[in-house]
Parts: structure tokens; C-alpha cells; sequence
């Protein structure tokens, strides 16, 4: 598992049964030092060379396991590992062009143990109001290679 | 299964520290080697962080748990989980559902062979107030955990003080149930004194004084032996720990001091929190002499 959130293995275009390609996948890890129930993901946008993708247009798997996002929001018994990077899939007809691709996504997590104020304060669409390393940040970036 | 037969207090590790590390350039085995080259012998995990697809793991992995004790001369100790009612964003969960996720977790440190849970129950306030329904969720699970001979847990951090009025509720409802499955994890920040210049300092935090420890010893299975910064002659500045675990010894107490670094800079580049924490346990060792 790579060091930075957005892991450079496992950002390819997917296929159809007939090998066209019909969108793309990326895998992040968890920033945070223990894991968490899917409820406790929030979601902010997946930004693609510009191109903004909603909540609702990524599909997150885990453990081999397809969830939209709206799932997610009432799912508080399937656990996100952070040893266990997840995969976000996108459709996307053509896929996603041979070269370089400036990829941000933005998704942070409940704690529990925050006092209400700073919990409610948590968007994941903007970047964290106070850093904290073992939190990870909320928006992250990487610049990656298409085949 | 591994047993340190010393009585007193006794050296050992939370996992925790190794937060920016794990997962990335240590592995469960390396961890437990480097608390083993301490001379260290109890751990304490979190459980949805170092439990391979908690809270399911498949049982190769508790068979490669026990032999990793069994080889590195070290007892699970405390088990770090959380009782996590506010998992929902648009309801919290109800007292029958956090007593499940709570019992979940019993029996999952039963079958790991520890007896002490850090239960960390979800917070209301800036001064870190349980949840309303806190009693509620515990007494659902009293029954499995004295059936287990398991011990819950809330810890005591700093900003919260130990003569707090929230302590003392923890304290009541101990003799008010007459239990044996509930009772403190004592983190040593409690006791802090020093801080860096432009250092945050929370403006409610009062340090306790180490004798403020002695009346709650008898529901103290464990204690967070938290640290800030110990010099190059192996002395912590913050902490008095020589005079804290005096009054241990002197009072007969008898567990684990779990060593918790949680220092940000853990998170820097080529940072090896096991130098740190050898620091530590170096500092330890020379006040009890092993």
C-alpha cells in the first residue's frame, strides 16, 4: 500500500464484455488510524481533469462489495479497513484518454468522539478546517498515467 | 498463552503509537518485535485498525495472533474499540443497537484473550461528556462482559480532570452496580505540567496532582502511560512519572502502563515512533528497575 491516499495502482480505464471501455476505476486508502463503517464516509466530488463526478455517480467497492453512495449513508455494519485500499468506479463511455490525468477526490469520516460542533463542521468538498495528521486531509491529489 | 507472572505495574505498548507506521513500513509482526526488543510484555490494539477484517476475522488470523504472543513474550492487555452510537448522520443509534455493536466487541476480546476493553463511548460536549444513555448501553452489556470476566473502560484524558464530576459519575454507577466490568483507563496527560511555548493548551484543563490517582486505584485495571518528551538523559519533561509511579508501587497497584505517543510528528518523514517510545521505556525501566 502506497503512502499517499490516492494509490497510483489500480487507476485504469474497465471494459466491456466486448473490450470497449465504458469508464474508469482509482483506489484510495483510508488516512484515518483506524477503520470505519461505511455510514461514517463522507463523500464530497471526484474531479477528473477538471470534470466534476458527483457522489452519486461514483461507486465505491469494498471488500470485493459494490456500494452507491447512498447505501452507504445507512450501511453501519460493513467496515472500511484502512490496511484495505478501496476501489471508486466511474462510468464513463470511452473511458478515460491514453496519458496523463490530474485526479482529486474529496471524502472525510465521522469520528464519534469529537465534541458536535467541530463534527458538524466536517465538508467533504472543502479542505479541513483544522489539520490533523492522523485524519488525513480531506481533498487529495495526484497526477496519474493512463496506458 | 504467554503469562509476565511479575506483580506491580508492568511496561507495556498501545499499537496506537505506531499510527503513521502501520500499515505501511510495519506489519503487526514487526510491531510486536520492536515492543519485544523493549523488553515490554503487554500490547494494547485497536480493534478496527489492527484486527485483520474486523469485526470478522477469519480464524487463521486468530491462530497466527496467539502464536505472534506466544513468540514475542507478550499478553493482549487492552483492546481499544469504540462504541460508535453516532455512526448514523441522521439518527443515533438506539441503547439496543450500541449495546449490540458493544457486545460484538466483548466477545471478539474474549476470543483474543484480553480481559480489559478501552470503551470509548461517542462524545456530547467540548468537555467530552458520554452520550446521555451511556449507563443504559453498559448495563445491557454487564451480564456477557461478567460472564467473560471483561472490564470496560472509558479513558480519562486530559482536558478532563480527575476529580471532574464526570469521573465521579463513572465512580457511582461502579458502586451503585456493584460491578467488577466497569471501571478507568487513566491517560497520564491528566497529569501534565509542562507545555511548549505557543503549544495549544486547552483553556479548561487543570493538571491533577499524582496523589489525585490513589482513590481511584481500586477501578483502575490499566493505565495510558502517555508521554510528550523525554530528553536525551531519558527524563520526561511533562510528566512527573517518577513520583506518579511511586504512588503506584507504594499503593500496591498491580497492571499494565500502556505507552501512548501521539505526538503529530510521528507523522514526518523517516519518523520511528519505536526510538521514541524506547526513550520511554528506558525512562520506565529505570524507576522500577525492570
Amino acid at each position: 500500500m502506497e503512502k499517499q491516499v490516492i494509490q497510483s495502482v489500480g487507476f485504469r480505464n474497465i471494459f466491456d464484455e466486448q473490450g470497449a471501455p465504458v469508464g474508469f476505476q482509482l483506489k484510495i486508502r483510508l488516512p484515518y488510524y483506524r477503520g470505519v463503517y461505511l455510514s461514517q464516509i463522507m463523500q464530497g466530488n471526484l474531479v477528473v481533469d477538471g470534470q466534476v463526478y458527483k457522489k452519486e455517480q461514483v461507486i465505491w467497492r469494498i471488500n470485493g462489495e459494490d456500494y452507491t453512495a447512498e447505501e452507504m449513508a445507512s450501511d453501519w455494519n460493513t467496515h472500511w479497513h484502512p490496511l484495505e485500499p478501496a476501489t471508486l468506479i466511474v462510468k464513463k463511455d470511452g473511458g478515460l484518454s491514453q496519458g496523463f490525468h490530474d485526479v482529486e477526490y474529496g471524502f472525510c469520516c465521522s469520528h464519534s468522539y469529537f465534541p458536535p460542533e467541530l463534527e458538524a463542521a466536517a465538508d467533504p468538498t472543502k479542505p479541513e478546517l483544522i489539520f490533523f495528521p492522523e485524519f488525513g486531509h480531506n481533498i487529495n491529489r495526484r497526477r496519474m498515467l493512463i496506458v | 498463552m504467554y503469562h509476565y507472572a511479575r506483580k506491580g505495574p508492568k511496561r507495556g505498548v498501545s499499537l496506537y503509537s505506531y499510527s503513521a507506521e502501520f500499515g505501511l513500513t510495519k506489519n503487526l509482526e514487526e510491531c510486536f518485535e520492536d515492543v519485544h526488543d523493549m523488553g515490554a510484555h503487554g500490547i494494547e490494539i485497536l480493534a478496527n485498525t489492527h484486527i485483520e477484517n474486523y469485526p470478522y476475522p477469519p480464524a487463521e488470523w486468530v491462530d497466527k495472533w496467539f502464536a505472534l504472543l506466544e513468540k514475542y513474550e507478550l499478553e493482549p492487555i487492552e483492546y481499544g474499540h469504540w462504541v460508535d452510537s453516532h455512526v448514523l448522520k441522521f439518527r443515533e443509534l438506539t441503547t439496543e443497537e450500541s449495546a449490540e455493536m458493544l457486545c460484538r466487541d466483548i466477545r471478539l476480546a474474549h476470543r483474543l484473550g484480553f480481559k480489559i476493553m478501552r470503551t470509548k463511548m461517542p462524545v456530547i460536549s467540548a468537555s467530552l461528556d458520554p452520550v446521555e444513555n451511556w449507563r443504559d448501553i453498559i448495563k445491557s452489556a454487564l451480564p456477557l462482559a461478567e460472564r467473560l470476566g471483561m472490564i470496560m473502560c472509558p479513558e480519562i484524558h486530559n482536558p478532563t480532570n480527575l476529580k471532574s464530576e464526570m469521573v465521579q459519575n463513572y465512580v457511582d454507577f461502579i458502586k451503585e452496580t456493584g460491578t467488577k466490568s466497569f471501571g478507568l483507563n487513566i491517560d497520564f496527560s491528566v497529569f501534565r505540567t509542562e507545555f511548549s511555548e505557543g503549544e495549544w493548551r486547552d483553556p479548561g484543563f487543570v493538571p491533577n496532582v499524582p496523589e489525585d490517582i490513589i482513590p481511584l486505584l481500586p477501578y483502575v485495571p490499566c493505565c495510558h502511560a502517555k508521554y510528550f518528551n523525554v530528553d536525551d538523559s531519558f527524563q520526561e519533561t511533562t510528566i512527573p512519572y517518577k513520583k506518579i509511579l511511586s504512588i503506584l508501587i507504594e499503593n500496591n497497584w498491580d497492571g499494565y502502563l500502556l505507552s501512548e505517543y501521539e505526538g503529530a510528528d510521528k507523522y514526518d518523514q523517516d519518523y520511528e515512533v519505536g526510538q521514541t517510545l524506547r526513550r520511554q521505556h528506558i525512562m520506565m525501566k529505570n524507576i522500577l528497575g525492570y
